[in-house]
């Protein structure tokens, strides 16, 4: 049980420092739109990360030589008749050496949602796994972070499946294939298991999508990280001095997505840029190097910064970022910053706590029947009992 | 396989007792029982089937269509594909039903079952030929007559009308053997079984 008089002070500790969090915050937003309203051209800004870069940091690295740093895109269109968006989400049962039943599942749903008038295609697909090689490491302990990954590369080969599905269909070019969350990669790629099957078959997805013309998105809502930021620090006349002038800042508390909310208006769009990441040079050396944008999906009062994740392939073509900024700015308008199609499949992705259950109850049945008896762990029962009170 | 003689699953007990339970729900539209739907449920670790009305049905709350509620114009040209998808989405509902009785190996008894269905169990939709068995005898309004907590009396009379349909040629006798049937268990209540006969026969 929780005794809130006990964290009374930590709570003033929480808010005291939050306020003077906000007020460095808005002192460094300050600054940091002076960096970006002055800085020079693209090669110039990646021959700066070259030269002064910190190895150790990220900067976002503009990838068009011909665009200024502060060029926004604007699109007030509705998406055209019969456009396709393809959406996919996924969820898991971990898998609990508590339980009766030793297991984890993966499900994946995905809609296609195509402007015609007519309502979207739902679809999911479960996959139950529970041969010791799946939920086992090479140590014999239970996996818990290969989890992640593999359902990330389910997500990515499921929105293949359902983009040529999409475009076998007729679905007319450009055909958007959406997911929530990043694109690049987003663990360390160092393990065995991801260099020896993951990473491949999460390239080979990318592949089908780029077979199928489809141009596949990760949407990253509230993103964290300052890649921007970082870049426009070694803009500054004091950059790479030991100290800093009293008058001028070095953000450190400031993120991309809080700049670009005092940046980009709602509706508008940056400029692409890439990260040089050691995992961004392994997309690259696949053929899909990921280069990324933000959008403002909010409305004037209510900023929602998302980032942008796409294929370099893709993100040359000027006609489909148009229309995907006209699909994600319709999809958001009607559920206050978050596009439709992608709560939508996150809903039919998800495994509630009822389904989790009928499916436990059914295995134990079969089990049963079968002269197996299980039987969850006496902690996992005490659990039971005291979360229902 | 027609929709009259398949076996539609509705939901699972969500909470029970010995006089009916509620199922939690989540079908699209056009497979939501209506008012006076006769399903069963599995009790006695399915030796006998629970046999019951649905008397009520009620959409939940649902967060994600409470955010659309306030965005999304029937008549916006731009809202059209997300209106017919919310249409044909599985909606979270409740169903509540009333128990009438039970079959177990020896047939039909109308009267309160020995046991409610467990939590979770999957309740079905009967098919047209055991709807036609249940009503077969008048003794199927029995429980309903004595229960002062569901509508009764629109459920009694709706599903006579429905169920003497099912009596092809023998309707007229059916509806009679109905009426004498509620003549006996309301003759203490003559205005009840008036208003109950009007219904019958479309009044009111």
């Amino acid at each position: 049980m929780l005794q809130l008089a006990e964290l009374k002070d930590e709570i003033t500790a929480l808010k005291q420092a939050a306020v003077a969090r906000q007020r460095r915050r808005e002192v460094e937003t300050e600054d940091a739109l002076k960096w970006l309203a002055d800085a020079p051209d693209a090669p110039t800004l990646r021959q700066l990360v070259k030269q002064q870069g910190d190895p150790g940091e990220q900067y976002a690295l503009p990838v068009m030589d011909d665009v200024p740093l502060t060029q926004r895109f604007q699109e007030l269109e509705q998406p055209p008749r019969e456009t396709t968006v393809v959406a996919v989400d996924g969820s898991q049962i971990r898998p609990d050496r508590h339980a009766a039943i030793l297991y984890y599942l993966l499900q994946v749903g995905g809609m296609i949602f195509r402007y015609n008038g007519r309502a979207p295609s739902t679809q999911s697909k479960s996959t139950l796994h529970f041969k010791p090689s799946e939920l086992y490491d090479k140590e014999g302990l239970l996996i818990t972070g290969q989890l992640g990954q593999r359902r990330t590369v389910a997500e990515l080969e499921y929105l293949a499946q359902l983009t040529a599905q999409a475009r076998a269909a007729g679905a007319p070019t450009p055909l958007l294939a959406l997911t929530d969350g990043p694109l690049l990669w987003p663990y360390s790629g160092r393990s065995e298991e991801e260099n020896r099957q993951l990473l491949p078959a999460y390239f080979t997805a990318f592949s089908d999508l780029q077979q199928s013309d489809g141009m596949p998105v990760g949407f990253v809502e509230r993103p964290g990280g300052r890649p921007l930021v970082n870049l426009l620090r070694l803009t500054r006349p004091s950059a790479g001095k030991a100290a800093n002038s009293a008058a001028e800042s070095s953000p450190d508390q400031l993120t991309d997505r809080e700049l670009m909310a005092h940046f980009l208006q709602p509706g508008e769009r940056s400029i692409w840029f890439k990260r040089d990441s050691p995992m961004n040079q392994q997309h690259t050396r696949a053929g899909h190097a990921i280069w990324f944008s933000y959008l403002n999906i909010g409305t004037e009062h209510w900023p929602v910064i998302a980032r942008l994740e796409t294929p370099a392939w893709a993100a040359q073509h000027a006609a489909w970022v148009k229309i995907l900024q006209q699909v994600l700015l319709h999809q958001a308008r009607v559920l206050h910053g978050h596009p439709y199609v992608l709560a939508r499949a996150h809903e039919l992705a998800l495994v509630t706590h009822q389904d989790q259950a009928a499916l436990n109850n059914l295995l134990q049945q079969q089990l049963v029947a079968a002269g197996v008896v299980t039987h969850v762990s006496v902690k996992a029962a005490q659990k039971a009992y005291l979360g229902r009170k | 396989m027609n929709r009259e003689n398949r076996a539609i699953r509705i939901g699972n007990v969500l909470r029970a007792d010995i006089r009916g339970f509620v199922v939690a729900s989540r079908i699209p539209e056009p497979e939501v029982p209506t008012f006076g739907t006769f399903v069963r449920a599995p009790i006695q670790q399915g030796q006998s089937q629970l046999i019951g009305l649905v008397y009520n049905i009620s959409l939940q709350d649902d967060p994600f269509l409470r955010h659309l509620a306030v965005t999304v114009e029937e008549d916006n040209p731009a809202h059209q594909e997300i209106i017919a998808d919310q249409r044909e989405r599985a909606i979270p509902i409740e169903i509540s039903v009333v128990a009438i009785g039970y079959r177990d190996s020896h047939g039909y008894r109308y009267g309160l079952p020995p046991q409610p269905p467990m939590i979770l169990k999957n309740i079905t939709v009967c098919r047209t030929e055991e709807v036609k068995e249940i009503t077969a005898r008048p003794e199927w309004m029995r429980l309903l007559l004595e229960n002062r907590e569901v509508p009764a009396d629109e459920l009694i009379a709706h599903t006579i009308q429905r169920s003497a349909k099912l009596h092809a040629g023998e309707e007229q006798a059916y509806l009679l053997a109905a009426g004498r049937y509620l003549a006996r268990q309301l003759v203490r209540e003559p205005l009840r079984l008036e208003t109950l006969l009007q219904r019958m026969a479309g009044g009111e």
